[in-house]
């Protein structure tokens, strides 16, 4: 395989951000996040609708200019050093930005040529990641006729193409159908896994950054609201929930039992739940107590706190289908 | 047909046609821009024996008429296609207007918009310098002229648009009017022609038309080129406005 | 790779997409060839005019058109800018650590190999029709000249345009721009003939000179005399329209 020019760096591939802010007129998108991202992590930046992901990623990628604040990726400072961020990145926007009249083939041709791929590695290079994301039998027609899962697909390939050490990815997945979702995936993650690439990845989709992202920063209308490992994002919100179904006359009596095992959540008329407060260790000890008053469960369920209820209990609001309110105007 | 539905519909079509700056400003800008280059460049040619004018300003009067019309009556057609696009041609059917209202509007929205750029041009150039000689009869006859004329040039982009739906297509016949108005005797009199160009003005229907209004400029009023002039662009408007309601009878039968 | 190599590949897409949308190609060969039949067609009997060098009107129109379709050929290439720009391919380019002055060479060079069509079809078309090119391969060979030198300044003022407009908006300014830079000099007659305001534009405008440098060669030999104001005045708009594309791009980049 080829060694690209330049791509070869000793340094750190991670991502340092400072007080960076973006302002469009009066809308502040972005509005002073701090984060880092450290080298081989895969690191999700979720939020809803015009929470101001793409700015962010615009910023780190060189093609923004912030309007304060500082950023560093791999090193190198994203307005003074922007040459050198190009050189170690790879990016997909958000909408593919791929010329509809070219075919996969040529685009990866011109893309392999403008990151310095030596002439004659072009077309081996090209053909390679073509197979890679399965798009070989496509490579010949022209980009207009692709799905969108393909085009993505390409996308991806092109950001490729130079082995970059710290990957962009724009919302890859949104408006695409669960198959094409799954595979891209496990694209990031063989990537992330076999050749160490630090990935910055932005979604509105929960199970994403649940699936993909070592760690998470969750963004609200250009803030970080909260950030860290998914896990420890979801334990801070507090403990799991339990729903128990019980047959109608004993709903009262099994309500009283679960009274001491934590604060009532809402639950559907015909069953009850609550906030366990001792988390999953405290199951046994219910269902004992609820065999004790002789309640006999139709059926018990208990659920993680999920991303969702971190994003509610920092915003107030629900992440899925909720548009960030973007009128945030400068002070 | 009911006579508010064809002043409603026609109404919506001017203002239509006035809130998109871009389907009007060149039909006036360009003309008088060529009438200005054109006359600084070939203003000397009154000086060739056979020209027929004394001032080439007054030799192009009719040329930016002519021309303005040309331009601006497309944008009927293409306005129509984009209904056509938008579905509100499709509603307009379904409602009680009568069917041919919808292309009489639109050509009687051409004929006022051909009116008053007549009058523009006129009161411009003859700002400028330029003399109507047959006085009132001839500015009179020019503006029937010019609004015939937008009938013909609207009622042939509606036909096309009817016919295909798409404001890509009337547009792209545009230069087809634009070459049929260059190779008549629009730009420069027939009289200095030469070869197979005078051949071709000579049959194009365009420079009868056109001779017989600059003869009402450049001449004086005679009944018998206002006549002429009168004739042949409502002979075209006829063709055209026959093209266009069996464009539209065969579009309604094939919805 | 280098920044030359970076441009020629960028150019061998302009030209792709040329082959890929033909209805950009046909009008910008069908309109020229249009202005050399109708305009030496309609005002043949100018020539008769004291102070018109040639006899034939031909002679007169087709260096022009053959300019004015590298021109319009030119801004074509910011045509193509302004839909990279919409769809974001253009951000696509700004991402690649090449120098940023290929971006805007790149598209440059495109119009400098496209000019090359109109140029052959529409002066092969004249030729049929009866131009005589007197000052032989030379008068040619500054007809050449002039046509690719119009090509870099219509494409500098395409491009520059289109990265500060960024939408369709910029289209007609461009082609605005080039007829009337075309018109306001000696394209219909010689200055001699002209009168008034337009006889002082067109002495002012370079593009006279231009066209008297591509023209030379259908009226007489060639000469120093009618070939220097012409090179001049194409240096001078290459830098001018080529800083202005350049400075786009720092417009461009926000
Ligand atoms: N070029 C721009 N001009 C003006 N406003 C913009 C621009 N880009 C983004 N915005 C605004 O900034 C906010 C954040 O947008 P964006 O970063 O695209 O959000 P996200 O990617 O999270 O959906 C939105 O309110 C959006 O309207
Ligand atoms: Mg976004």
């Amino acid at each position: 395989m080829s060694k690209p020019a330049g791509a070869a760096s000793p340094r750190a591939a991670n991502v340092e951000v400072r007080g960076l802010v973006r302002r469009f007129g009066s809308i502040t998108a972005v509005d002073g996040v701090d984060l880092d991202v450290a080298e081989g992590e895969v690191f999700g930046f979720l939020g809803p609708n015009g929470a101001g992901k793409s700015t962010m990623v615009r910023m780190l990628v060189t093609l923004l200019r912030p309007s304060a604040g500082a950023a560093r990726v791999a090193g190198y400072d994203v307005v003074k050093e922007a040459a050198k961020v190009r050189r170690v990145i790879g990016v997909a926007l958000q909408d593919a930005a791929l010329d509809p009249l070219m075919t996969g083939r040529e685009l990866l041709r011109l893309q392999a040529t403008l990151h310095g791929i030596p002439r004659g590695h072009v077309e081996a290079r090209g053909g390679e990641l073509l197979e890679r994301v399965g798009l070989t039998a496509a490579a010949d027609r022209r980009v207009g006729t692709y799905s969108g899962g393909m085009r993505r697909r390409l996308d991806l390939a092109m950001a490729l193409i130079h082995e970059p050490a710290v990957l962009f990815l724009d919302e890859p997945t949104t408006g695409l159908d669960p198959m094409s979702r799954i595979s891209l995936w496990e694209e990031v993650r063989r990537l992330n896994i076999d050749h160490g690439t630090t990935v910055f990845l932005t979604t509105q989709y929960l199970e994403e950054a649940d699936e993909l992202a070592q760690r998470v920063a969750i963004i609200d209308r250009g803030r970080i609201v909260r950030e860290g490992p998914p896990a420890e994002l979801k334990a801070q919100v507090g403990e799991p929930t339990l729903q128990v179904v019980v047959p109608e006359g004993d709903l009262e009596r099994a309500a009283e039992v679960l009274r001491h095992f934590g604060e009532p959540a809402p639950a559907r008329p015909d069953s009850l739940a609550v906030h366990l407060a001792g988390g999953a260790a405290g199951l046994a000890a219910v269902v004992r107590a609820l065999d004790e008053r002789g309640v006999q469960p139709v059926s018990m369920e208990l659920t993680a706190p999920s991303l969702d209820d971190v994003f509610v209990e920092a915003t107030g609001r629900r992440l899925e289908g909720a548009q960030a309110d973007p009128a945030v105007p400068a002070p | 047909m009911s006579a508010g539905g064809v002043v409603s519909l026609s109404r919506r079509s001017i203002s239509n046609t006035l809130r998109q700056p871009q389907m009007w400003v060149p039909s006036m800008a360009f003309p008088l821009i060529f009438t200005a280059l054109n006359t600084g460049a070939m203003g000397r040619a009154t000086r060739l024996p056979g020209f027929p004018a004394e001032s080439f300003l007054d030799f192009a009067v009719a040329t930016a008429v002519v021309q303005g019309v040309l331009f601006g009556a497309t944008a009927g057609g293409s306005d129509m296609a984009v209904d056509i696009q938008d579905g509100f041609f499709d509603r307009l059917v379904s409602s009680p207007v009568s069917r041919p209202t919808i292309v009489l509007a639109r050509l009687a929205g051409a004929a006022v918009l051909g009116a008053v750029q007549s009058l523009v041009f006129m009161a411009i150039l003859t700002a400028f310098g330029a003399q109507v000689r047959g006085g009132a009869p001839a500015v009179l006859t020019i503006v029937a002229v010019a609004m015939l004329l937008a009938m013909a040039i609207g009622g042939l982009s509606v036909a096309i648009a009817l016919k295909t739906g798409s404001s890509e297509v009337v547009q792209a016949a545009f230069p087809v009017f634009f070459i049929s108005l260059f190779t008549s005797s629009a730009f420069f009199p027939r009289e200095l022609m030469s070869g197979w160009f005078k051949t071709v003005a000579s049959v194009n229907p365009l420079s009868f038309m056109i001779e017989s209004v600059r003869a009402l400029i450049i001449g004086g009023f005679h009944v018998g080129d206002a006549m002429r002039a009168l004739a042949i662009v409502a002979a075209l408007a006829g063709v055209s406005l026959l093209l266009s309601l069996r464009a539209l009878r065969s579009r309604l039968a094939a919805g | 790779m280098n920044s030359l190599g970076i441009a020629l590949s960028l150019a061998g897409r302009n030209l792709l997409l040329m082959r890929r949308i033909p209805s950009v190609v046909v009008p910008s060969l069908v309109f020229p060839i249009f202005v050399v039949i109708a305009f030496s067609g309609a005002y043949s009997a100018l020539t008769r005019l004291p102070g018109f060098p040639v006899d034939k009107m031909i002679d007169w129109i087709l260096p022009m058109a053959v300019v004015q379709s590298s021109a319009f050929g030119g801004v074509n290439v910011g045509l193509s800018l302004v839909r990279d720009l919409q769809g974001g391919f253009f951000d696509r380019l700004l991402l690649a650590p090449v120098s940023r002055a290929s971006l805007v060479a790149g598209p440059i060079l495109g119009a400098v190999v496209r000019a090359f069509v109109p140029l052959a079809v529409v002066l092969a078309t004249g030729l049929a029709a009866g131009a005589r090119p007197r000052g032989g391969p030379a008068g040619l060979l500054m007809l050449l000249v002039a046509a690719e030198g119009v090509a870099v300044i219509a494409a500098g003022w395409g491009v520059g345009l289109a990265l500060r407009l960024r939408d369709q908006r910029a289209a007609p300014l461009m082609q605005v721009g080039i007829f009337l830079t075309v018109f306001l000099s000696t394209a219909q007659v010689p200055l001699a003939v002209m009168s008034g305001w337009l006889r002082t534009v067109a002495t002012l405008n370079p593009m006279t000179s231009i066209l008297a440098l591509g023209r030379q060669g259908f009226i007489g030999p060639v000469s120093w005399a009618q070939t220097w104001p012409g090179l001049v005045a194409l240096a001078g708009g290459i830098a001018v329209l080529g800083t202005f594309a350049v400075r786009g791009l720092a417009v461009a980049e926000q």
